[in-house]
């Protein structure tokens, strides 16, 4: 039997024992009760009160006072959005307006965060805000806005509000880049983000077979080699078909769903290398990602001998993706700057940076020279692991764990 | 020796941490034969079957698995059994038979067929579509037996085949062993059960601290000792207690000894000449276990024993 025949036998197996198991159900609904519930607190915090990131501030002042602030505060509510502007609440004067601010102020039930009194001349900010902070500073703004308006109204100069005529363009240099970058930076979340979530999977999927002891039926019957490519690409095809579900999902609620289009616009800029491409490169730099870092975790987690070794080195593994996953994006934007390029060659950090060169840069070669060098590492990866593995786990000998102390001071012996 | 040879090793080397567990083992597997590998725990039985395999490298030392050097080679053709059973638990019968056949290149579909046919062959039809995890331990041993056999390979390879089985499975294996030579098949399995390899091969290499001690027929083994007379004589003493040869132990009323390179006449006539009055005597061929004790020494052949008994607790 040939590699890809004998990698085939064994990917079948684990994933029809994968997918038509009852977790798979779990795996496929992590995701989507993650979806879930950052949609709920998106609606939460949508639902609450506007003013409370902002603050409601209590206007003391006369009543031409407190009006001209209000229209100002309409104003610039038009042009930025209602949470960007404080909410104001006017108060009547009291005789003593600083004893009446420090009441106000005091009183838990109204809960104003600031109280703004005197009059646009001699405006006076009370409260616990920095001069330099968030609300003084938009307070200025609204306060500012007040005078000019009621000035040029007194000179009877007020002009009225013209509309922008807009002439529309496909794209301006300036933020297609910035779009690109950004763009660049969701591909490599996307592929960060899926690839972590199956990096516990990817550990332990030797485990099973050194616990059940099928293992040394596997390797009597096909190469290591096999038995380790087969499992990845087994895994490989449980996360498509898991990402095709949730993409499924995804592309119905946003077709079907208002609140998914609220939330989640399309992007009208394309990448450098268009659409299609750059789909078709994010699938294949998604499968040399999880092949490459697969490869690594499967080898790592081969050398475990159970699930608590595989506990003890989860997170120096998710720390090692996320140095990876920093590097990727540090090179976008860079160009072909030594960062970019360590980024682009070393194997690790090459698919999610190469995501991000389609992005922004209209080459294809260079991509066909990455994933030929990325399959270069998985195979590489593949031979040292099943190597390791036959030389400290295919034993007649207890000291099989490349993690045991044992195996270090027989190997020191040696 | 004659005919082909299924398996040729010589000079077999593996050490583990820097202890030499297989000491430049030389075997010779004539194709068809049934073959035995007996020898107590820990004596190197795994790790030559692991070697011949290509499960480990030797560190030293050739092996040709039915004419190839490298053993994955002959993968299609081989069917193998390790000492640590496994199986998937939650696979039927018939998909974990099928899914070792497909690992040896039997397509998945003709794999389900033979499955069920092998199951249905050994009374085990009902167990068609039960997981693995629902079977008794023995039951989950003949499951992966016929995994190796699905195939239908040319050598089957077999590590301590016995082990864990009750009587009744021991007795289906043996005759499945049988019906496989007869097939044309060389079996080859470790033992620590010299009864095992003493009923069903006609060669054997007995192992012991990781060395071959002998590697030949079964007859050849037993040929190593002299025949062993028995005596019961009427009379306690008498010239005739002269004529025994030197080695002969007096246990109880008997008196057992080899029998002497002359032959049983002179002895006779001497024993009747010299008023012994002979009340029984018996010559008898030893068996592999004298055998074995002879080769191997009575340290190997205790530790034989206690594994055995230790295997009988457990299929117990």
């Amino acid at each position: 039997m040939s590699l890809f025949e004998a990698s085939w036998v064994i990917a079948r197996r684990d994933f029809v024992a994968s997918v038509f198991s009852k977790t798979f159900i779990l795996f496929l609904l992590a995701p989507m009760i993650l979806l879930g519930f950052a949609f709920f607190f998106s609606w939460m915090n949508d639902a609450q009160d506007a003013t409370a990131s902002q603050g409601r501030i209590a206007v003391v002042a006369d009543g031409a006072t407190a009006e001209a602030l209000a229209l100002a505060r309409e104003r610039l509510v038009r042009g930025t959005s209602e949470q960007s502007v404080p909410a104001l609440h006017n108060v009547a004067p009291a005789e003593h307006v600083e004893v009446q601010a420090r009441a106000l102020l005091a009183d838990e039930n109204a809960g104003y965060s600031a109280v703004l009194s005197g009059t646009l001349d001699r405006p006076v900010l009370t409260g616990p805000t920095r001069a330099d902070g968030y609300v003084a500073r938009r307070l200025q703004l609204l306060v500012d806005d007040a005078r000019r308006a009621e000035a040029l109204r007194g000179a009877n100069a007020a002009p009225a509000p013209v509309a922008l005529e807009r002439v529309v363009t496909e794209q301006a240099a300036g933020n297609l880049q910035m779009n690109r970058r950004a763009m660049a930076k969701a591909g490599q979340a996307l592929v960060f983000t899926i690839t972590m979530l199956l990096a516990t999977l990817l550990l332990s999927t030797l485990v099973e077979e050194k616990t059940n002891k099928v293992i040394e039926v596997l390797a009597a019957a096909v190469p290591l080699d096999a038995v380790f490519l087969g499992k990845l690409i087994a895994m490989l095809g449980i996360s498509l078909v898991g990402l095709a579900l949730w993409g499924g999902s995804v592309a119905l609620a946003y077709t079907f769903l208002q609140i998914l289009q609220d939330w989640m616009a399309l992007p009208t800029v394309s990448p450098a290398i268009g659409w299609a491409a750059w789909i078709v490169l994010l699938l294949l730099y998604f499968t040399m990602n999880f092949m490459l870092l697969g490869a690594l975790f499967l080898g790592i987690g081969a050398q475990a001998s159970n699930i608590r070794e595989i506990q003890t080195i989860s997170m120096p593994v998710t720390l090692l993706q996320l140095m990876v996953f920093l590097l990727a994006v540090s090179a976008v934007g860079q160009g072909s700057s030594p960062l970019a390029v360590t980024a682009y060659v070393v194997p690790f950090s090459s698919p999610m940076a190469m995501i991000a060169y389609g992005a922004q840069q209209e080459a294809l070669w260079p991509h066909l020279l990455a994933l030929v060098w990325q399959g270069l590492w998985v195979a590489l990866i593949i031979r040292i692991s099943s190597r390791l593995f036959r030389r400290t786990v295919l034993k007649s000998s207890a000291s099989g764990s490349f993690f045991s102390l044992r195996f270090w001071r027989s190997q020191g012996a040696a | 020796m004659q005919g082909h040879l299924a398996i040729e090793a010589s000079g077999l080397v593996k050490s583990f941490d820097g202890k030499r567990a297989v000491d430049g083992i030389d075997l010779a597997v004539p194709e068809g034969s049934i073959y035995g590998i007996l020898g107590p725990n820990g004596a190197g039985k795994t790790t030559t079957l692991r070697m011949l395999l290509g499960i480990i490298e030797p560190d030293a030392g050739r092996r040709v698995l039915l004419g190839r050097e490298r053993p994955l080679e002959a993968a299609r053709i081989v069917g193998y059994l390790p000492e640590e059973r496994g199986l998937y638990p939650a696979m039927t019968t018939r998909e974990a038979i099928a899914f070792m056949g497909a690992l040896r290149g039997l397509p998945l579909e003709v794999g389900r067929k033979r499955a069920a046919i092998l199951l249905e062959q050994n009374g085990l039809a009902d167990y068609v579509d039960k997981p693995i995890k629902s079977l008794s331990k023995g039951m989950a041993q003949t499951i992966q037996l016929f995994g190796t056999i699905v195939h239908q390979p040319k050598l089957v390879v077999l590590d301590e085949p016995f082990s864990g089985l009750d009587a009744i499975n021991q007795g289906r294996l043996e005759h499945l062993i049988r019906d496989e030579a007869a097939a044309g098949t060389t079996v080859i399995f470790s033992t620590h059960v010299i009864h095992h390899a003493e009923r069903l091969c006609e060669r054997v290499a007995i192992i012991a601290a990781g060395r071959i001690r002998f590697e030949g027929l079964v007859s050849e083994a037993r040929d190593r000792l002299r025949p062993q007379v028995r005596l019961k004589a009427r009379n306690a003493d008498g010239s005739w207690r002269a004529s025994l040869p030197a080695g002969a132990r007096h246990a109880g009323d008997l008196w057992q000894f080899e029998l002497p390179k002359g032959g049983i006449e002179p002895l006779l006539k001497a024993l009747i000449d010299g008023g012994a009055g002979i009340e029984e005597l018996s010559i008898e061929r030893p068996g592999l276990h004298d055998a074995f004790v002879a080769i191997a020494g009575e340290s190997a052949a205790r530790e034989m024993e206690a594994s055995e008994q230790a295997d009988f607790g457990e299929a117990a």
